[in-house]
């Protein structure tokens, strides 16, 4: 067993963890984060990749549409590596209200939102395949975001500031004495051993599952209701721009251009269980739809791969009124103490990406309340690591890159352009790591062929990495391949198949790779 | 015009073609591109896994033709599959070697042991015995063959026949073209049609042998001069094999060069370059196909058709987002789609079943519609168009593409005489 003693504890390792952990270690508390399987693998790494202008929330929530407008600008500055600014349109479709986007523009002068109607035709020939039966057009500065460089970032800024960063440890249990928490006890998934932190504060940013960590601290129910979305990344950047229905929000309404990819969302179906995310076949079908009211032909344009999100809704009747000055529409911290009886530990809900950084400022503001301790938050000032520069990313990047070393170094994964170096550096990161750990970093697998080339030759190079053994290679390998495939067959369809038909033909016809030894028990983690 | 049109050009429409023509009919051979060939191992499967392991693919492929209506071998049949090995056995000379009653058991670039029928003589020395010593060599440059990845899976995998062998991974830095270090295997594969470059190779590579080693490399050793793999054995005085690799296959190019290259010597009209779009039908007859060329679509006509243009890989079978399969140029009854779910979620269990949707074949390989009737009496199909087999899962494809090829050729001969 291993034992740490720190100020703080942050469980969960998603977009609100990560900036609670850099907040929280920027105030200059000593602090673990706790995430049971990889950063940003649960709703954060399962979104649209939107960075909201605020638009959206200019009619249905003033209050999210202002906080999300002060955020973009923030984030896009202090994070710019992980952030396209691509700006964004609200469009409004053939069949819908013409009137709302008079309200929109009202909504969005109100709550501070930059936005300006522009013509149909500049629309157009902007975003050439677009809808050309749209009423009208409204330009906003929406942006999209890679959530798993945001949530790297924010980690190695905490690291930066001496905070410890635990992937794939579970927490398993969280002691409390005399009405307070002391402890949080935890496994490493990756060898079992047991891992006790001793701590003054918990700070449980679990989002779908902060229920489950409540619990174990003895707090009275947290009412969590997952709801779930789907999401479809389309091959090639159908549009340069968010595109947005200038609608009430509804299903499938967003098109978003994610490096180079873009994806159609979203749905919100409730779900009982944030760990059995079905990608129902009406739903795909929802979004094709959907994507056809955007752009003409969109069902005829391939689709690469689909996920389902769980929202971390809270739905708490036990939070007092006196805690609402921490809460606004979107997002509820809850105080443990008025609430359970229980000291050292408050518990965030709700939220979204954009806002993260905000959410965090918010419950580390509550956690010094609570401690009687001044400590300002300044997480809005400091770039993270490797955004410094101020440069916004531009899916140009890995071109540009590969230009200057392309003489020097191979390309391991052509679909996304990710370098042999870059790949063998991730993994002398996480050498512990699944290939799917080194997607999420590097985009491996993610492009047209979904995995067809590069996991063999990500396989082969793993191993010959000396990290990790034959018997782990082709696990990882097997594993990878199954993983892939969740995301595929939903939407199998159109140009997909014949991808995966030639990626089978390799995989079984030409590797014979199902008659490999068998392992004992799959590679999990 | 010509008597036939035959179209695409894997190997079952290389095979139809070269038959065709061989027996003095006019053949004119429509093709998008490069076929198949070059996409496979550039072996010939007949029947690998069924779904044991295959030793007589032949005789087990009668099993399956009398236990499996629905399989391809069934109208096929053991015999025309045997006509076929033999023809592009005689066709291919010494390209091929190999007889339909055993297979090789030849590593795969994962390192896995893999059953094939007929094999080029660049890989026979691969097959894998009991006490074998293999040194896998990679090159450095070359990202598709990972030498350790091979030799440790073979060295702890049971051979099929029971016992071992032993295998290490050995890497060499010779590069295919001076300041490149992200080489295609078609660029190692031109380098080593060069006498001067095998020479570097192998001085860069035999201190690294050591004595009674077999040298397994990924299959790059030479695209035009077919002897290039044995100089280079000779150089290093060991045996050598190749092993083959994803996309593009340069022995499968082999395969595609040489029967291509004999069908245009045969008299074969080949025209590349576009697709084939639609077909004209008349009182349920074929009468043409037309290609999507420059200028303006042309239309090709004759008297009957072979349908090789192959399965999903290829766009000649199609499911769109509605999940609705369709065959892209005639519009033919397909079989397979009534069973439930086309796609299901695990990916290692089961076959999907959506890759074994095909057209339904008769003895003479004519199209048939669900009752058993033929579509148009003058459309033959051959090859992965076909339904009923999980291919790439049986390693039978190829062994399907030539009974199929032969038979569809030899009934149209029949009828037009």
């Amino acid at each position: 067993m291993r034992k740490l003693a720190v100020d703080v504890v942050v469980i969960g390792g998603g977009s609100t963890g990560a900036g609670v952990v850099r907040d929280v270690a920027m105030r200059g508390y000593s602090t673990v984060l706790l995430e049971r399987a990889d950063l940003g693998q649960g709703t954060t790494g399962r979104f649209h990749g939107l960075l909201h202008s605020g638009g959206r929330y200019v009619v249905s929530d003033p209050l999210s549409a202002t906080e999300c407008a002060q955020e973009n600008a923030i984030l896009s500055r202090i994070q710019s590596e992980a952030i396209e600014t691509t700006g964004g349109y609200f469009v409004t479709g053939p069949d819908d209200d013409p009137a709302f986007a008079d309200k929109f523009l009202e909504g969005a002068k109100a709550t501070g939102v930059p936005a300006r109607e522009i013509s149909v035709a500049e629309a157009l020939r902007n975003e050439p395949r677009l809808n050309p039966r749209i009423l009208r057009a409204i330009e906003v500065q929406d942006g999209s975001v890679d959530g798993w460089q945001l949530v790297w970032g924010a980690a190695n800024s905490a690291k930066a500031y001496g905070a410890e960063i635990l992937t794939y440890h579970s927490v398993t249990k969280i002691d409390t004495a005399d009405g307070k928490v002391t402890a949080v006890h935890c496994t490493d998934l990756k060898n079992g051993e047991d891992v006790v932190i001793e701590c003054g504060f918990v700070l449980n940013c679990a989002g779908p599952w902060a229920g489950q960590i409540a619990a174990m601290a003895g707090a009275h129910p947290v009412d969590v209701i997952p709801g779930r979305g789907i999401m479809v990344a389309m091959n090639h950047r159908l549009v340069n721009r968010v595109v947005n229905r200038c609608i009430y929000p509804a299903d499938g309404d967003i098109l978003v251009p994610v490096h180079t990819v873009s994806i159609i969302g979203t749905t919100d179906v409730k779900v009982d269980d944030p760990d059995n995310l079905a990608i129902e076949p009406k739903e795909v079908q929802q979004m094709l739809d959907a994507g056809e009211v955007l752009i003409p032909g969109f069902r005829q344009s391939r689709a690469l791969h689909a996920w389902a999100g769980a929202r971390p809704l809270i739905k708490d009747n036990r939070v007092a009124a006196a805690d609402t000055r921490h809460m606004s529409r979107g997002m509820a911290v809850i105080d443990h103490t008025t609430r359970d009886g229980l000291d050292g530990m408050l518990t965030i809900g709700g939220g979204k990406l954009t806002t993260y950084r905000l959410m965090a400022e918010h419950i580390v503001d509550a956690m010094c309340e609570k401690l009687g301790e001044k400590r300002s938050c300044r997480t809005a000032d400091e770039a993270i690591p490797g955004s410094e520069s101020g440069k916004n990313y531009l899916v140009t990047h890995r071109l540009e890159d590969r230009e200057h070393d392309r003489l020097d170094d191979q390309i391991i994964c052509e679909c996304e352009l990710m370098s042999r170096k870059m790949f063998t550096e991730a993994l002398a990161t996480q050498p512990k790591g699944t290939f799917d750990d080194l997607r999420r970093q590097l985009r491996l697998g993610m492009g047209p062929c979904q995995g067809g080339f590069c996991s063999m030759r990500a396989t082969g190079i793993a191993l010959e990495s000396d990290h990790i053994d034959i018997e782990r290679a082709t696990g990882l390998l097997r594993l990878f391949l199954k993983n892939r495939w969740i995301g595929l067959w939903p939407i199998l369809y159109g140009d997909q198949v014949r991808q995966t038909a030639l990626d089978n033909w390799i995989f079984q016809g030409t590797l014979d790779v199902e008659h490999l030894p068998q392992p004992e028990s799959e590679v999990a983690l | 015009m010509s008597r036939v049109i035959v179209i695409g050009a894997g190997l079952s429409g290389l095979v139809a073609a070269n038959r065709l023509a061989g027996k003095g009919v006019d053949v004119t051979l429509l093709t998008k591109g490069i076929g198949g060939l070059q996409l496979g191992q550039g072996s010939i499967d007949v029947l690998g896994y069924a779904p044991d392991r295959v030793t007589n693919p032949v005789l087990t492929l009668s099993a399956i033709a009398s236990a499996r209506p629905a399989h391809p071998y069934a109208a096929i049949g053991a015999e025309a599959v045997h006509t076929g090995i033999e023809y592009l056995k005689a066709l291919l000379g010494d390209l091929l070697v190999g007889d339909a009653e055993a297979n090789y058991q030849l590593p795969t670039a994962v390192g896995a042991i893999r059953p094939t029928c007929l094999v080029q003589p660049s890989m026979v020395a691969g097959n894998v015995t009991d006490g074998a010593r293999f040194a896998i060599v990679g090159l450095r440059r070359l990202k598709d063959f990972h030498p350790k990845l091979v030799a440790e899976n073979l060295s702890r995998t049971p051979l099929p026949d029971g016992g071992r062998l032993d295998a290490r991974p050995v890497m060499v830095d010779v590069p295919a073209r001076d300041g490149e270090v992200d080489s295609s295997g078609l660029t190692y594969a031109r380098a080593f049609d060069d006498p001067a470059f095998r020479d570097r190779f192998a001085a860069a590579l035999k201190p690294q042998l050591n004595e009674g080693e077999t040298v397994g490399l990924p299959a790059v050793l030479g695209l035009k001069d077919r002897g290039a793999w044995k100089d280079l054995s000779e150089k290093l005085g060991h045996p050598v094999f190749e092993i083959p690799l994803p996309p593009p296959s340069v022995p499968g190019m082999r395969l595609n060069e040489a029967l291509t290259a004999l069908a245009k010597a045969a008299g074969v009209r080949v025209v590349n370059g576009t697709r084939a779009v639609s077909a004209r039908v008349e009182d349920g007859v074929v009468k043409g196909v037309t290609m999507a060329t420059a200028g303006a679509p042309r239309e090709f006509t004759g008297e009957a058709f072979v349908l090789a243009t192959g399965g999903f890989e290829s766009g000649a079978l199609a499911m769109d987002s509605y999940g609705s399969v369709t065959e892209t140029l005639f519009g033919l009854p397909l079989q397979g789609l009534d069973d439930g779910p086309l796609v299901h979620g695990d990916y290692w269990s089961a076959e999907q079943p959506l890759f074994s949707v095909g057209v339904r074949v008769g003895k003479d390989m004519r199209v048939l519609d669900a009752a058993g009737a033929a579509v148009h009496p003058n459309l033959f199909a051959a090859g992965g168009i076909i339904g009923g087999s999980s291919r790439w899962a049986e390693k039978s494809g190829d062994g399907i593409a030539l009974g199929s090829a032969v038979r569809a050729a030899d009934s149209i001969v029949e009828e037009l005489a």
